[in-house]
């Protein structure tokens, strides 16, 4: 069995092959280029250096939000027109998920952070235990503020992933003493992330048609409240 | 904050080329100003002096147009915005940092505005004479 997974939901971009659960190969980059332009070659690549042909891949997996809009769609879209050639069934993974496949620890809660803006973030919460990691919320749009006043209710290892890693951890300074930010390598989401959590959905038969695939975006109520507020109170003047 | 007096679209331009020589590009400027204020005029002369050439037409039906010049320029319409999911589906919060973004009709996502940008208000004083405030810009 044979996945490639790849993410572009936000600032990074990455592939993996996976072979029966064997990490084959890996391309990751954070730099500001656009995904558009550097999906693809990133792909190839990898392909071509692993020696595999795109025709022998089983299942194609992708983070499918949350994320940026731009970000989310050409991921979708770019696995969509791979695997529907060929007719092969696709694993939507959540990108919060996929970070916290990403983190080798055998305890503690991973919180997967993506920066929302207006002080909000795309989070979800894990356990960790070493094999797959265990639910506990569902993936939401939070405030900052309420994610540090739920996360005082553990007392255990609180990793911090994702583009909000940072933020966060400069937000809860000082209120939160077990939290922990992982070094770069493990700290974003990387596509071996997307790969692990595809094969929990190969096993759970919840695999996607190309065509069912969809982007997956999370609304943010806040913000909309922030919009309004600014249109009816701060015009300038004419 | 600054402010000039112009008399003409064609001056509303000269002034947007001074301060287009001052940007290092990746700023947002958001512009404030109603219909004819003149506010695609001083985009057009804001690309100019970012070697774009005369490239500038007004995204309100596209939403956001793209120029190239010394730096990419995004210049967006938030005209027909009225919800955060019109503004998240335009993609401008993926634009952030990665070139010089022009606002037009900032009024409608006034909330949502990064904390650092430059504002550029053009109020009209006579049928000719527009006022034009730049904030939170180097001296142009």
């Amino acid at each position: 069995m044979r996945i490639l997974a790849i993410d572009t939901s936000a600032c990074p971009v990455s592939a993996a092959l996976m072979e029966d659960g064997f990490l084959l190969g890996e391309f990751f980059l954070n730099t500001k280029t656009t995904h558009s332009q550097t999906l693809m070659p990133i792909v190839e690549s990898l392909l071509r250096a692993a020696a595999v042909d795109i025709k022998d891949i089983d299942v194609f997996a992708v983070n499918t939000g949350p994320g940026s809009f731009t970000g989310v769609r050409i991921g979708t879209a770019s696995v969509k027109g791979l695997s529907m050639p060929l007719d092969k069934p696709c694993a939507s993974v959540s990108t919060l998920e996929a970070m916290a496949y990403g983190l080798p620890y055998d305890s503690g809660i991973a919180c997967a952070v993506m920066d929302a803006r207006c002080s909000q973030v795309y989070n979800a919460l894990f356990r960790l235990n070493g094999h797959e990691p265990e639910r506990l919320t569902d993936d939401r749009a939070v405030s900052i503020e309420d994610l540090a006043d739920e996360l005082a209710g553990y007392s255990e290892r609180i990793y911090l992933a994702g583009d909000g890693a940072e933020l966060c951890a400069r937000a809860f300074d000082g209120r939160l003493t077990n939290v922990v930010l992982p070094p770069q390598n493990i700290r974003y989401q990387h596509a071996y992330g997307t790969a692990c959590a595809a094969q929990r959905l190969i096993r759970e038969n919840r695999l996607l048609s190309s065509d069912a695939l969809m982007p997956l975006y999370l609304r943010l109520p806040q913000a909309e409240r922030e919009l309004k507020k600014k249109q009816s109170g701060g015009k300038p003047d004419q | 904050m600054q402010r000039f007096l112009s008399s003409s679209p064609e001056e509303t331009e000269q002034i947007a080329e001074r301060l287009a020589k001052t940007l290092s590009g990746n700023e947002v400027i958001a512009m404030f100003g109603g219909l004819g204020a003149g506010k695609t005029a001083f985009t057009r002369g804001l690309a100019r002096g970012l070697g774009a050439g005369d490239c500038v037409s007004s995204p309100t039906f596209a939403l956001v147009n793209e120029y190239e010049g010394r730096f990419p320029i995004y210049h967006f319409d938030m005209y027909r915005v009225a919800t955060y999911d019109d503004l998240y589906t335009t993609g401008f919060f993926d634009y952030l940092g990665s070139g010089i973004m022009v606002i037009e009709w900032s009024e409608n996502i006034e909330g949502l505005l990064p904390d650092e940008k430059m504002t550029v208000t053009i109020r009209p004083v006579s049928e000719e004479q527009r006022e034009i405030t730049i904030e939170g810009a180097q001296t142009i």
